[in-house]
């Protein structure tokens, strides 16, 4: 037991004094908090495009109203269009428009005349179509005005055409254990997918680092001197245990910079960071997934690294070891969307799942509590297996140098007493 | 009492006898050679010692008693294969080592220190590991093996790459270290130097043991035969090859050594030698332990 503490303080100490793991503790949570905070603060940007537009339109009083749309939404938009209107629509008058476009005196033009909206179309030319937003923009300037224009011939006034078009927001509110949290799907959609690659990349950089330290050992040959006093179970347990002390210190330390944050009220993208206030509930759940899946996925990766001899050999099998958290974030948005379903709820059964897509559904809308027991309990059992059937192939892999060993050859080191 | 005792010790992997119902002894106090051409079972036989791999048959016993992990705290290791972790300081490492067993950190790190002074590596303590040369990689890992005092020693290729300087100092601490009455046993396959510094060894060859005991004895049992002659004007006169009395003859360059046939006088020999060329040098002598080495090797494997 002293012997597993000795080699655990080591690999703690060894890791939490480089440069990387400040690094990474600072840096992944920035890199998160970008990834959230950025969109809509982008969005919020004003943007300085303006593009100049020919509306060829029956009536003046007609493009008068698509401009007006535009404007009403030039800030969401980040593009300001003016309008200059015409009501000839003749073929030499397109043609006269479409060389001012060629010579840049105009972005493009809009041929909306009684005709064309009759025939429930207008055509929209320019040097440029390939910005989806602003054609769809267009379009929906388009058909407002025209709703709005019928609505007027219909003897309508403006008010009651405002009243009509009054847009109503949705306002959800997650019921979960008596409790109600205020949210909106796109920040509990930004929080899950927020907190779920946050484990997954934990889970994998420091089921890595226990990969690559057994690798090293290997390679180095240290080794040879350890095991003069340290049996390869001790080896490897001391080593899981730092490496996870190591990222169980991360999680704390981003806890506290959370922490920090809203409490100096710096949080930038307010709207998306009261979905974080929704994570902060699930934090505690946060460490004990990521243990589990750590000590699952390290487990395989220690005996994955005792197996080989080089990064390279280690790199072609590592994919087999990653695919179930691959397969994870694949299904991650159908999750999301439905934490009830069939598919979540088995999926988040599988150990080599549960640390994702379990504590995915925790985040998104709390399962019953024997689902979440019962998947730990799974895990903890599968790992349980996995360590005694590792620890052999361990044992007999660390001393074995040379080429990579046959799926035959690792079935008759687990059976090596 | 025995320090290290193998008794009927086999080892395969696979297909491959690596060692071979492998028996000796190695009595407390003094120099323990293991000695035998690559690939003759050496390492194998001394990582059962270690535990780091179980025989497959028969017993290994430490200290008169059946192996058990607990003892190797009192044996220090230098494996053939050296290695320490890269990125580790060199007097950290130590302290590391030396808390694996049973040492206080403090402790360590004293006589780590203590060590790396009088090893030339006092200046190298706050480095890392990466940073030094191969030579001193393997002096920190040397003293890793004595760190902790340890009643037995078992060192694999001890002196393997070092230059001469440096086999020296390590030499004198191994000798320090069997004057106060402690065990070493290494393995080599360098016949000098097991011909200066061990008391006993065993010879082993395919896994097996050709030749085991005490080294004055074994020399002994090999007879003073052999003779070893310098003399000037190069030997040309001399067809020392032809002549009945000789059984083996060696040219070394600047002498040659002669086996004597059974029941052949070494005196007949001088005379004949004599009145031929200017001799400056005539030695009867034991063999040495290269000449036995290859003769016996030589008939296990024929």
């Amino acid at each position: 037991m002293r012997n597993v503490w000795v080699v655990l303080k080591r690999e703690y100490l060894e890791r939490v004094r480089t440069r990387a793991f400040l690094l990474t503790t600072l840096l992944l949570p920035l890199f998160m908090g970008a990834v959230m905070i950025l969109p809509s603060k982008l969005a919020s940007m004003k943007s300085s495009a303006v593009r100049h537009v020919a509306v060829v339109a029956s009536s003046p009083d007609f493009a008068a109203r698509i401009q007006h749309q535009l404007d009403a939404r030039s800030k969401q938009l980040g593009t300001r269009f003016l309008l200059e209107a015409q009501t000839d629509g003749s073929p030499a008058a397109i043609a006269r428009l479409q060389q001012r476009v060629a010579a840049k005196e105009l972005d493009g033009y809009l041929l909306v005349t009684d005709k064309e909206l009759a025939a429930g179309k207008a055509v929209y030319a320019a040097r440029s179509t390939s910005d989806f937003v602003e054609s769809a923009s267009l379009e929906s300037a388009v058909s407002t005005a025209m709703t709005r224009q019928r609505l007027a011939s219909r003897g309508l006034n403006n008010a009651d055409i405002d009243s009509l078009f009054s847009r109503i927001d949705l306002d959800t509110i997650t019921l979960a254990g008596g409790k109600q949290s205020r949210g909106n799907a796109l920040v509990t959609l930004l929080a899950s997918v927020t907190m779920m690659m946050m484990m997954y990349m934990t889970v994998i950089l420091y089921g890595i680092a226990v990969m690559r330290a057994v690798l090293e050992e290997k390679t180095s040959r240290v080794v040879e001197v350890m095991l003069a006093s340290v049996t390869p179970k001790e080896m490897m347990a001391g080593k899981i245990l730092g490496v996870g002390a190591v990222g169980v210190t991360q999680i704390v330390i981003w806890w506290i910079m959370a922490a920090l944050l809203f409490t100096a009220g710096l949080a930038g993208g307010g709207a998306a960071m009261s979905g974080l206030e929704l994570g902060s509930l699930k934090l505690g759940y946060f460490l004990v997934f990521f243990l589990l899946g750590y000590f699952l996925y390290a487990t395989l990766w220690a005996a994955l690294g005792a197996m080989v001899n080089s990064e390279q050999e280690a790199q072609q099998m590592q994919f087999i070891v990653m695919l179930p958290l691959i397969l994870s974030t694949v299904v991650m948005i159908l999750v999301i969307r439905q934490p009830n379903s069939p598919l979540a709820v088995w999926m988040s059964f599988v150990p080599f799942c549960t640390p994702l897509i379990m504590y995915l559904r925790i985040v998104v809308q709390q399962p019953p509590f024997w689902q979440i027991a019962l998947s730990i309990a799974l895990t903890v059992a599968t790992t349980y297996a996995l360590v005694a059937l590792c620890s052999r192939i361990y044992r007999v892999g660390i001393l074995m140098y040379g080429k990579r060993p046959t799926l035959p050859e690792i079935l008759k080191w687990i059976k090596y007493a | 009492m025995d320090s290290v005792q193998l008794k009927d010790v086999s080892k395969s992997y696979g297909e491959f006898v690596a060692v071979d119902a492998l028996t000796f002894a190695v009595p407390a106090g003094g120099i323990y050679g293991l000695l035998g051409p690559n690939g003759a079972g050496k390492t194998s036989t001394i990582r059962m010692l270690m535990g780091i791999t179980l025989p497959d048959r028969g017993e290994v016993a430490l200290f008169g008693r059946p192996f058990d992990r607990r003892q190797l705290r009192r044996i220090g290791y230098l494996p053939e294969e050296r290695g320490l972790y890269r990125r580790m300081k060199v007097l950290e490492h130590l302290v590391f080592l030396g808390e694996l067993h049973g040492m206080s950190a403090a402790e360590a790190g004293k006589k780590g220190a203590a060590w790396c002074e009088r090893l030339e590596l006092a200046d190298w303590t706050k480095k890392k590991v990466e940073e030094l040369s191969k030579g001193m990689q393997q002096k920190v890992q040397f003293i890793a093996a004595l760190l902790h005092e340890p009643e037995i020693v078992i060192l694999d290729e001890p002196f393997y790459g070092l230059d001469p300087l440096n086999t020296t100092v390590l030499k004198d601490a191994l000798l320090e270290f069997r004057r106060g009455g402690r065990t070493i046993l290494f393995s080599t396959h360098r016949m000098d130097q097991v011909e200066k510094l061990c008391d006993a060894i065993c010879l082993i060859n395919h896994g097996r043991a050709v030749l085991e005991g005490d080294l004055k004895q074994i020399k002994a049992r090999f007879g003073r035969n052999n003779v070893q002659i310098a003399y000037e004007g190069g030997g040309d006169g001399v067809a020392l090859q032809d002549s009945p009395l000789v059984d083996k003859f060696n040219d070394y360059g600047n002498y040659v050594e002669v086996r004597l046939r059974a029941g052949a006088d070494p005196q007949e020999l001088l005379r004949l030698v004599a009145a031929r060329n200017r001799i400056s040098r005539f030695e009867l002598m034991e063999p040495s332990l290269e000449e036995i080495f290859i003769e016996t090797v030589g008939k296990s494997d024929a």
